[in-house]
């Protein structure tokens, strides 16, 4: 859990960095926290489906394999930071210019990329692990892809909870929305392909 | 009668009496002896692991009401718990009628298919007892249920934050979906274990519960959001009609 904290930390400060120091911690805090929120809605669930699916891995188990998972993640993420720090000292302030909605995404594009290289990284570790323990290689194959599709669902609506994070041009630097509960991730993503479908 | 049904394809005995030691297969497919005794903490902690442990023991032992009574127990506190936390999404009445709904629906549409599940298990070559298949009932709805708990905080964190209750709808029918299709999997290997030879009957059954649990959520609605009235009995809709209609509604 001190590698979470510390690993996603150091990297979410430099992801908010580029909208100044007060985001910078803002998002140290977020990003921990999006992995720690993601892992007790699903402790249970996870536990469950380890069970169920014949893995042989229970609750505690599950909670560990999970935390080794983030961990790894947590510390790719820790030793990219400097790289993604000097990327951001290189980068124009959001406020500035008629470029800053180009520079805007470019920060994102970078940062997605990075976080998914880790993440899948991370994840490809852990199947390893999470099959050689389990009663079967099938069986932990089956509880892993289960684990992570959980994951993966609650922790895009944590996020979207837990928003702002690259703030975007135009909005104010604060640590959540005023309405952080008023809607769902996977509502804006309806709606957003609504629009584009009418475009 | 156990003693004498042979796995055609295995040449095994699928189903043994007490005291006599399972085959490699049995014990490689988990149906053997249940350690332990019929207590409410063990058949839940046997459910999740070793599951045809439990339908071993409703086959071999006598007088064994014991299990489908606290796999029904297991149902009912899991379901008001999935109920409690579905109703939150709407509170007022909603908070003590969702759970009431859910459970009461689940429980008379497993009591309606309980009939036809003894019949095509039969059809398909199971000479399992009555009290058995009531087990393989109750172990589904039982085990569906101990999934949708662990599925509770989940559908909390998307009813607080969504305003909308057709997504909460669907995502809960997705989640039923899910949880059901565990229950599923394990009748039929529990079939399979006691020497079920045909398993087309018991597919065809699986969707046919699927169906009428589905519909109950049309003639109990509405369980998700609000409305003036509790029930809406007597304006009779197929699910897919209600569901469609719903979705236009949003989407408009």
């Amino acid at each position: 859990m001190a590698l979470i904290a510390l690993g996603c930390g150091a990297y979410g400060f430099t992801v908010g960095l580029r909208n100044g120091w007060e985001m910078g911690a803002y998002v140290a805090v977020k990003l921990p926290l999006i992995i720690f929120i993601t892992l007790i809605v699903n402790g249970l669930l996870n536990g469950l489906l380890g069970l169920v699916l014949g893995s042989g891995i229970g609750f505690r188990k599950s909670v560990q394999f999970l935390l080794t998972g983030f961990a790894i993640m947590a510390v790719i993420l820790g030793a990219l930071s400097p790289i993604s720090f000097f990327a951001t000292l290189n980068m124009p302030s959001s406020g500035d210019g008629s470029g800053r909605f180009a520079w805007h995404g470019g920060s994102l594009l970078m940062h997605t990329c990075l976080i998914a290289f880790a993440g899948i990284t991370a994840h490809a570790r852990l199947l390893h692990y999470v099959r050689e323990f389990a009663d079967s290689s099938r069986a932990g194959t089956h509880a892993f892809f289960a684990w992570l599709a959980g994951n993966l669902f609650v922790g895009a609506q944590v996020s979207w909870n837990l928003r702002p994070f690259f703030v975007s041009p135009g909005l104010k630097v604060e640590f959540l929305r005023d309405d952080p509960f008023n809607g769902n991730f996977y509502e804006a993503v309806i709606v957003a392909l609504k629009n584009v479908s009418q475009i | 009668m156990n003693e004498n049904k042979l796995d055609s394809t295995t040449g095994t005995t699928g189903s043994l009496k007490g005291g006599i030691p399972p085959s490699i297969n049995d014990a490689q497919s988990g149906f053997v002896p249940m350690e332990g005794d019929a207590s409410f903490s063990n058949l839940l902690s046997k459910l999740l692991r070793k599951p045809l442990s439990i339908f071993h023991e409703l086959e071999t032992k006598e007088a064994l009401w014991k299990i489908p009574v606290t796999f029904i127990l297991i149902s009912v506190v899991s379901l008001t718990v999935f109920g409690l936390v579905v109703g939150t999404f709407s509170w007022g009445d909603q908070i003590w009628a969702a759970p009431l709904k859910i459970v009461s629906g689940l429980m008379f549409s497993a009591l309606i298919c309980l009939p036809s599940l003894y019949i095509f298990t039969c059809i398909g070559g199971l000479e399992a007892r009555f009290s058995t298949v009531v087990g393989m009932l109750c172990s589904i709805v039982a085990l569906s249920g101990l999934l949708l708990v662990g599925f509770a905080p989940v559908v909390w964190l998307f009813s607080v934050s969504s305003t909308s209750a057709v997504f909460i709808g669907f995502m809960l029918l997705a989640l039923w979906m899910i949880c059901v299709g565990f229950g599923f999997t394990l009748v039929f290997r529990a079939g399979k274990a006691m020497g079920m030879t045909n398993t087309g009957h018991l597919l065809v059954w699986c969707l046919i519960f699927l169906l009428v649990t589905v519909q109950m959520t049309t003639t109990l609605r509405p369980i998700v959001g609000e409305s003036d009235a509790l029930f809406n009995f007597e304006e009779k809709k197929f699910f897919l009609q209600y569901w469609s209609e719903e979705l236009q509604q949003a989407t408009d």
